[in-house]
């Protein structure tokens, strides 16, 4: 297991590496000379070569990178162009509500989706099955922009139980965290009912059901577990596409978090911030992607960690 | 069987959704009144007669962008002046009805018969949030640093330029002197936010941090800055030194002053019905009717202060050079349908240069500028010695008349029609849109036909960014170089005599609309939007004022 866990965390390593060779060369990509379009086409000559020398842009792409990775590992993610302030500052701002919004949305996403699933699993075929399953068709084939808006316009402006860009409070937090719950939660319930049918169609299901034990226990003790595994991986994967920031959930709200501040970092091309931003979501990504395989080992005992990594 | 149920649940589900969405569409239409249309161009607009001003409440402003710093003089952005302009001043005020200068931070001003000295005198018992007195010295020490390179200041040293030297003799004079006269330079130093004092010893005491936590001498003080949502101010009680044509001569009525960035304008306009702001900045033409049909809200609406939209052409492209050629682009765009299609009808025609709302604008130029006309424009190209050739594209000695047209995004509408509307003479247009950093720095060095641009201003000094050579490789886009020309924005800069100086500016706008450098085509109106439980706020020729503005609760 160890041995497995460090393995993940070396190939964790080289993705982040990756991840930040592109963020550096992010700056590269631009057309015509970044530090012009920076600064506008009023900027002196000074203040042009002033700021390609604090950014290093004069020296060669190695020495460039090695500095900048250097700096990275030591905390400092450069200094946004806009505010002034270091990159890290405005990442560490805005993560906690990122961070927020995408547990509220998850659990909710977990409740409904998990549920639903049970559901219509076990009332496979009835019209409560093809109904759940038509909701979650709906669901994924629904903009999640358009969801919002019209939450917002229901909730908020018709009937003003929820306030709209009002801070982020508990009451603030419901709405977009539905929103993200919702969509998230229709994957969660197809995989979850296709899994419980699978399972509930078993031979130890059919043993169990001979015994006479109660449905309930059938349901949640025996079938639920097997079929966890793969809605626990589903689950892992959501939330680290949600902790990146859910650019447009976040816009449409208002919410303070990575998605909002990645949007604001490339519309002012605050390229120092984009950099910062791509690699911290990258780091966030790679690193849940870590937790999840662990947590495997720790639901199912059989996975057997290092010898699946061995083959 | 299973799958007509689930038909049957999907219309069932879609009538349900409909329902939801009538619902919520009549309930706005329920809210509008037969109230008479209330557009207010005035500036008080106190809407419930008979009632006094409350103490207390929150007034709560939406607006699209966030600050990137509320160091007034190291803010790049509108935004920063505008928030800053809360817990700021001016030695001078414009009046925001008649325009004339008015002392607010000085009690008294006076300018030197050559227009070469400007003597401050500073009104006395002026304080800092933080206590400090405000002096002449205070003054002087905020525009040096202003002017230090140091700094990185970003307004000041472009608005200074004329400024010789600054002089504090005592505690109350400060004096400015100019190497040249300069018209401008009064309108510059009656902005609260970018003009305002600043206490040296908050910027020394709070070093880098300076910009997240100001100090000034305005009506409120800074309390709060939530990255990404909003900064709060509050009420400073000690303030009495408010603009002379302000009713309230004491502190602020609200005890905060919200400032919310939302940057979705859905999300501003959400925010706005559903009384989580109660001002919202910058509500689109589209949308006003319905507010203006709802008698919860009051509308603002004031001309852009520029050009909206106005199409560049490259003077140094064959083609281009030729001024009948530039003159049939001129005479070839219908206008008036531009701005019904683009702006709803919610703008004005361009006719010159200058908008109508500008000091400076020759009333006549609505006669002699180029009246659309596709047979007139097309016997232009033709006198000219073009002629259409076998695909209907004007051609001449073996070249075609086609452009390429730059815009941005935002401009899709507008660029289509010009597109069509050039096709009709025989020009072919190739539109190209660009991400604006790209299009601003194509159009700076003169790599391009024809482009849209848009400007915003407060002067006629502003053409000179725009149209003197000395700008070329700048702003100068269309790359013009006109020793008339420049004579003329030179003398207007310098020419303090106002009858004079409008004449100055009379001739500039003849002589741009004959060479035919651009086509103006709109200046869009704009529109604040406020909640009713506001009151008392003054209109401005750029913003809102809320020095009066008291908030039912």
């Amino acid at each position: 297991m160890g041995q497995f866990i460090l393995n993940r965390i070396l190939s964790g390593i080289i993705v982040i590496f990756g991840i930040s060779v592109f963020s550096f060369l992010l700056i590269h990509f631009i057309p015509g000379d970044p530090v012009k379009i920076m600064l506008g086409q009023n900027a002196t000559p000074e203040a042009i070569k002033q700021l390609n020398e604090n950014l290093g842009l004069d020296k060669p792409l190695l020495v460039q990178y090695t500095t900048y990775i250097t700096n990275v590992l030591q905390g400092d993610f450069g200094t946004s162009l806009k505010t002034g302030r270091p990159v890290i500052t405005e990442i560490l701002d805005r993560f906690p509500e990122t961070v927020k919004l995408a547990a509220a949305g998850i659990f909710i996403a977990i409740v409904i989706g998990i549920t639903l699933g049970i559901i219509a699993a076990r009332f496979k075929s009835s019209f409560i099955d093809s109904g759940v399953m038509m909701l979650a068709t709906l669901g994924v084939s629904i903009p999640s922009f358009w969801l919002a808006i019209l939450l917002i316009m229901v909730f908020s402006v018709k009937f003003t139980w929820f306030p709209i860009a009002e801070g982020t409070g508990l009451r603030d937090l419901v709405l977009p965290a539905v929103t993200i719950g919702v969509l998230a939660s229709t994957m969660i319930s197809r995989l979850t009912r296709n899994g419980m049918v699978e399972t509930l169609s078993n031979d130890f299901i059919r043993t169990a059901r001979a015994k006479g034990l109660e449905e309930r226990i059938i349901l949640f003790r025996h079938a639920l577990r097997n079929v966890l595994i793969p809605v626990v991986t589903l689950i892992g994967l959501q939330m680290a596409a949600l902790l990146g920031g859910t650019v447009i959930i976040e816009q449409v709200f208002n919410w303070p978090g990575l998605g909002t501040l990645a949007i604001g970092a490339i519309s002012s091309r605050d390229f120092p911030l984009i950099q910062g931003t791509v690699l911290f979501m990258g780091v966030v990504y790679v690193m849940i992607n870590i937790l999840i395989d662990v947590i495997y080992g720790i639901i199912d005992p059989r996975i057997d960690l290092s010898a699946k990594e061995a083959r | 069987m299973t799958n007509s149920r689930c038909t049957k649940f999907f219309a069932l589900l879609m009538v349900l959704l409909m329902a939801m969405f009538v619902s919520v569409g009549c309930s706005s239409e329920k809210e509008s009144s037969g109230e008479a249309k209330k557009t207010d161009n005035t500036s008080n607009s106190d809407n419930t007669s008979g009632n006094t001003p409350q103490k207390g409440g929150t007034l709560t402003i939406g607006y699209a962008e966030e600050p990137d710093s509320l160091d007034v003089q190291k803010t790049g952005m509108m935004i920063g002046s505008i928030v800053g302009s809360n817990f700021g001043g001016s030695l001078i005020s414009m009046h925001p009805k008649t325009k004339e200068f008015v002392p607010n931070l000085a009690e008294s001003f006076d300018i030197s018969d050559d227009g070469l000295t400007l003597t401050f005198k500073i009104r006395p018992n002026i304080t800092f949030s933080d206590g400090t007195p405000l002096t002449a010295k205070n003054y002087k020490e905020t525009f040096d640093r202003a002017l230090d390179p140091a700094t990185g200041a970003t307004i000041i040293p472009g608005q200074f330029k004329q400024v010789k030297e600054i002089l504090a003799p005592d505690d109350s004079t400060l004096i400015i002197k100019l190497n040249e006269p300069s018209a401008p330079f009064l309108v510059n130093l009656s902005d609260p936010g970018y003009m305002q004092p600043l206490s040296l010893a908050a910027i020394k005491k709070e070093g880098d941090n300076y910009g997240r936590n100001p100090v000034g001498v305005g009506p409120f003080k800074f309390k709060e800055w939530k990255t990404g949502q909003s900064i709060t101010l509050e009420r400073n009680n000690d303030f009495k030194w408010p603009a002379p044509f302000f009713k309230n001569q004491g502190s602020a009525y609200p005890d905060q002053l919200v400032y919310k960035f939302i940057k979705d304008y859905q999300t501003m306009i959400a925010a706005l019905d559903s009384g989580s702001i109660d001002v919202a900045y910058g509500i689109a033409g589209k949308d006003v009717d319905r507010y203006e049909n709802n008698n919860k809200y009051q509308v603002f609406e004031m001309d852009r202060q520029g050009i909206g939209l106005f199409l560049e052409m490259n003077t140094e492209n064959e083609a281009l050079k030729d001024k009948i050629v530039r003159q049939a682009v001129n005479t070839a765009i219908n206008k008036e349908a531009i701005v019904q299609a683009v702006l709803n009808g919610k703008g004005r025609v361009a006719h010159g240069p200058i908008p109508a709302s500008f000091f400076g604008y020759d009333p006549d130029v609505e006669k002699y500028d180029y009246k659309y006309n596709i047979d007139k424009a097309i016997k232009l190209l033709e006198s000219d010695g073009w002629s259409k050739n076998d695909k209907g594209i004007m051609e001449k000695d073996g070249k075609e008349l086609s452009f390429n047209l730059m815009i941005l995004d935002r401009w899709n509408q507008p660029s289509q029609m010009v597109q069509a509307m050039l096709k009709d003479i025989g020009i072919s247009i190739k539109i190209q849109a660009l991400e604006a950093g790209a299009l601003i720095e194509k159009a700076a060095s003169g790599d391009f036909d024809m482009t849209f641009m848009g400007y915003f201003g407060v002067d006629p000094d502003s053409l000179y960014t725009f149209l003197h050579s000395s700008q070329i490789n700048v702003m100068n886009h269309s790359r013009v170089n006109n020793p008339e020309l420049d004579s003329l924005l030179d003398k207007g800069r310098k020419t303090i005599d106002l009858e004079e100086r409008k004449k100055v500016y009379f001739e500039a706008q003849k002589l741009i609309v004959d060479e035919a450098y651009w086509v103006p085509i709109y200046s869009e109106k704009q529109y604040h939007v406020a909640n009713k439980r506001v009151h008392g706020i003054t209109q401005a020729f750029n913003g809102l004022l809320f020095q009066d503005s008291w908030v039912s609760k």
